[in-house]
């Protein structure tokens, strides 16, 4: 027992001496997830959230404009914000949108009810006449039809606008046909008999059922925290080896390792002793970045990060995880000729594993061949067992393959640096 | 007791895969006990590659070895426990302190915590370590590197102890301190078995030497007789005169 406390000591002193290899484990992530977080949390907002946020500015008096406004909100799929009538212009829409940090802005313009109708009025001439029924003809006056304006910030995609004023102009033509409808009723004498016209026409159109399919077995789309918490753990837990990497390449070089040859002592307990303590320091490092995600980034206004329900399921994630890192950094250790190799290979391994595994920018937004590629990082496979937890409650189904890929890769990493550490004789 | 053999080396050739030829040839050699023997010769000789088989690092391709304490034969297991290495390089953990460099490799040799503490103090006192003994090695002087090196291959007491090249690069007084613990632990009845380049440091500290060039002994036995049979007044001009004087580059 004095020989294993001995080792775990020596090897939590020599992590303590390594100030750099702590930052780098602790600091960066923390900081990481406060920075990437707040950057990212509006592009997970666009993505996620189901109300759009709209700037509008009605000028028009009559009734229709209002009912456009109410429409829309009705609709649940705006989150409105009026601009008074009074103290806005059209031209200051421009630069109220922009200064709200709004992406998208309506304008109704003056006189826009009164156009609406005018446009029912001559549609209902046409079909009187059309059906030889009497109207009164001299009522129907000719003006233009009446244009809505559509402001968009110009970093929103096409679609994204196209799809947007596509939802406004389906709103307006419920507003058209109803006033239409009531229009012609009118004409005809018929009174208030339009309603059930009206209700048949609105609310018994083809429904579209919405189906997700996925390409990447990857499902919900996670928010900003759930993405960046585990995302910037599981780059800092990968990012030991700068300090387990250069540590083992140190004794490999300085003789350490071979004078323990010489010792009544196993080269198992030393690896044993590393890997213990460096796992223990990547469940400090979910510890740290997950309290961030729970009590600190919610008094930010970002989402607050849950934990997952299936706690076994939690902390087989997160075992597994820091195993993949530290087998990968004994891998750097074993092979890196020195700590100069083993810190620039290790850290740079890390950022390339990180970009294609979609730590940097999550795979669901890469196209399908990155999604494919990706899949080759084992950063990917550990953000993935985190997906799985926060998004489906930890399916030990889900998890199997992520563990299968993660034991793989673990098995290649020990197993290479066995056959390294054998063939120079360390073992 | 001193003419009991300590090691005895048998018929002990190595060849590397990377190399054609044989590092070492057909080494045979008796190391008597509480002998301090020398394992002199040029660069590439071979010395480093013996001293490596003979601590257990690797198996040589053929040979044998055979350890003894006090006369008796040593299994494989208990040899690691009386075998003691200071390599050539700093072969600990540089940002420990002394203390706990020697906390961890006397833990490795299997030393009770307490027995460890006392063996760890007194190491310390012996080889003027004691004050720097809670700072960073990392700061210490080459000197003082070197007995930290030396003080952890002796922590458990060995009774055979190894030492290649224990005072490369070390001022005159550290030599003096780590040459005169030398001798003070083989006169206590430990086997010294050194590699040199410092031909008169050899001279006054070795009994018997070996003389090694391109992995063969090319002499071997008690210092002062080999002097008298080639002829020569010290050890340098018998090791030129035995290896020559061309560039062992």
């Amino acid at each position: 027992m004095f020989k294993i406390y001995s080792s775990l000591r020596k090897e939590i002193l020599l992590l303590i001496n390594d100030r750099v290899g702590l930052s780098l484990m602790f600091l960066m992530p923390l900081l990481l997830v406060f920075i990437i977080t707040i950057i990212q949390d509006g592009v997970y907002k666009v993505v996620n959230e189901n109300q759009i946020s709209l700037l509008v500015l009605n000028e028009d008096t009559g009734a229709q404009g209002s009912k456009l406004v109410n429409v829309l909100r009705e609709s649940g799929l705006f989150k409105i914000d009026t601009l008074a009538g009074n103290a806005a212009s059209q031209e200051s829409l421009k630069s109220e949108l922009l200064a709200k940090g709004k992406m998208i802005a309506l304008y109704i313009p003056k006189g826009f009810t009164s156009g609406l109708e005018t446009n029912a009025d001559q549609v209902s001439s046409i079909l009187m006449d059309d059906l030889g029924l009497e109207h009164d003809s001299t009522a129907t006056a000719h003006a233009e039809t009446p244009a809505l304006s559509f402001y968009h910030d110009p970093v929103l995609q096409q679609n994204y606008t196209y799809s947007v004023m596509g939802i406004i102009q389906s709103y307006m033509s419920v507003i058209e046909n109803s006033l239409m409808i009531d229009n012609m009723y009118r004409t005809m004498d018929l009174g208030n008999e339009s309603e059930k016209l009206k209700n048949r026409m609105i609310n018994n159109r083809v429904k579209i059922n919405p189906v997700v399919a996925s390409n990447n077995n990857s499902m919900a789309v996670p928010n900003s925290t759930q993405h960046n918490v585990p995302a910037w753990t599981i780059f800092a837990m990968f990012f030991m080896v700068v300090s387990l990497g250069s540590n083992i390449v140190k004794e490999r070089v300085n003789g350490s390792f071979l004078r323990l040859k010489t010792m009544p002592t196993s080269f198992i307990l030393v690896m044993f002793s590393k890997m213990s303590v460096y796992i223990l320091v990547a469940v400090l490092q979910v510890t740290l970045t997950f309290s961030m995600g729970i009590w600190i980034l919610p008094h930010l206004g970002l989402p607050e990060l849950s934990l997952p329900s299936n706690f076994l399921a939690f902390a087989s994630v997160v075992f597994m995880s820091s195993m993949a890192a530290v087998s990968y950094a004994l891998l750097i250790g074993s092979f890196a000729r020195t700590q100069e190799q083993a810190n620039g290979f290790g850290a740079i391994s890390i950022i390339i594993f990180g970009a294609i595994g979609g730590i940097l920018v999550p795979t669901f937004v890469m196209p399908s061949y990155m999604q494919t590629i990706s899949n080759f990082s084992p950063l990917h496979w550990c953000l993935e067992g985190f997906y799985i937890l926060f998004l489906k409650g930890g399916s030990w189904q889900e998890l199997g393959l992520v563990f299968l890929f993660l034991g793989i890769f673990i098995l290649i990493c020990q197993f290479c640096t066995y056959f390294k550490l054998r063939i120079e004789r360390i073992l | 007791m001193r003419e009991l053999p300590a090691i005895e080396i048998a018929n002990l050739s190595q060849k590397y895969k990377s190399s054609q030829e044989n590092t070492l040839t057909n080494i045979s050699l008796t190391i008597n006990y509480a002998d301090v023997f020398g394992l002199l010769g040029p660069n590439g000789a071979g010395k480093t590659t013996l001293i490596s088989i003979l601590c257990g690092i690797f198996p040589p391709s053929s040979g044998e070895i055979r350890f003894f304490l006090e006369g008796r034969l040593l299994s494989a297991s208990e040899r690691k426990s009386v075998l003691g290495f200071v390599p050539q390089e700093y072969a600990f953990y540089e940002e420990l302190t002394p203390r706990q460099n020697l906390d961890y490799f006397g833990a490795m040799y299997n030393l009770p915590k307490e027995q460890l503490e006392v063996r760890r103090e007194e190491l310390l006192e012996t080889l003027g370590l004691t004050k720097s003994a809670d700072k960073k090695v990392s700061a210490f002087s080459g000197g003082m590197k070197r007995r930290v090196n030396l003080a952890i291959g002796i922590i458990h007491k060995p009774g055979i102890l190894f030492l290649d090249e224990p005072t490369v690069g070390v001022d005159v007084q550290s030599k003096n301190a780590i040459i005169r613990y030398l001798q003070e632990i083989n006169r206590q009845g430990t086997t010294i078995i050194y590699t040199s380049h410092h031909m008169s440091e050899a001279e006054s500290f070795c009994n018997r030497i070996a003389l090694i060039d391109h992995g063969n002994v090319i002499s071997q036995g008690d210092l002062s007789d080999l002097k008298v049979k080639n002829n020569v007044s010290d050890l340098q001009s018998l090791f030129i005169k035995l290896t020559g004087e061309e560039y062992r580059d």
